[in-house]
């Protein structure tokens, strides 16, 4: 039977869902992957919310998710499907420039979606990743 | 539950050692009846109807991996999280809370993968 385990970031500051008391993980290790809860922009200093422009979000995002990962032995070389959810898709192209800085080849399958979203913040990111080789 | 009202996807599909679900909404598990209501209510039926087709395909809500969470109105987030905790209490999955247009006016459905 395929084990079940919770993974945690080890910057306690970005461990939201602790914060803020939310019911779910930040991610969790199932087997061969790794599922990560949808993040937002969190500032990784004072685990604070990080509202600012798409690419701003995007980016601290997208870092922070690195860190998540690399925290349980992956890295985002190894994520396999993204989803990606943001308030308005006009701002489509501001996400994609700053998305493949992070993704410079071969990157994960995804998708995209205009939804409502949270507290006013821009964007929301959840991937699934295979875990790490030493695990 | 999908079978038998001409539904175009199966209840859970297994493969390899994850269990796939299709999106669970407030239905009467015996009868297919909507049980459109507020979302608390809707909450508690999803999670109890989830857990029915966890347990037929030989896993169970302890053993959720990831979990889509799709309400109509960010509004009721909330509300959401304290029915969503009940059957969660230990190492929740990871879960995204989508925001969206959900068929026949419910106002809940649970998208989920788990491990068999």
């Amino acid at each position: 039977m395929a084990s079940r385990e919770v993974i945690v970031p080890k910057n306690d500051k970005l461990n939201v869902s602790r914060n803020f008391n939310l019911p779910h993980s930040p991610g969790i290790r199932a087997g061969d992957f790794i599922f990560l809860s949808g993040m937002l922009s969190t500032d990784p200093a004072t685990g604070e919310r990080s509202p600012g422009t798409m690419a701003h979000e995007t980016r601290q995002t997208l870092a922070n998710m690195r860190h998540l990962l690399e925290s349980a032995g992956s890295s985002l070389e190894r994520v396999v499907k993204i989803n990606i959810l943001i308030y308005d898709m006009l701002e489509f192209d501001n996400m994609n420039r700053v998305y493949r800085e992070f993704f410079p080849k071969d990157p994960p399958a995804r998708t995209t979606c205009g939804v409502q979203l949270s507290a006013g913040m821009k964007i929301e990111i959840e991937c699934i990743a295979l875990a790490g080789q030493e695990i | 539950m999908a079978s038998g009202y001409g539904w175009v996807q199966s209840a859970a599909i297994r493969a390899g050692d994850y269990v796939f679900v299709s999106a669970v909404v407030a239905v009467d598990p015996d009868t297919g009846e909507r049980l459109n209501g507020t979302l608390t209510s809707e909450a508690h039926r999803a999670f109890r109807n989830l857990q029915l087709v966890l347990e037929a395909a030989g896993s169970s809500l302890g053993r959720l991996v990831q979990v889509h969470a799709m309400i109509y109105d960010r509004i009721e987030y909330d509300a959401l999280n304290r029915v969503y905790r009940q059957y969660v209490p230990e190492g929740p999955p990871a879960r995204t809370v989508w925001s969206v247009r959900i068929i026949d006016a419910f106002k809940l459905q649970l998208d989920a993968v788990a491990l068999a």
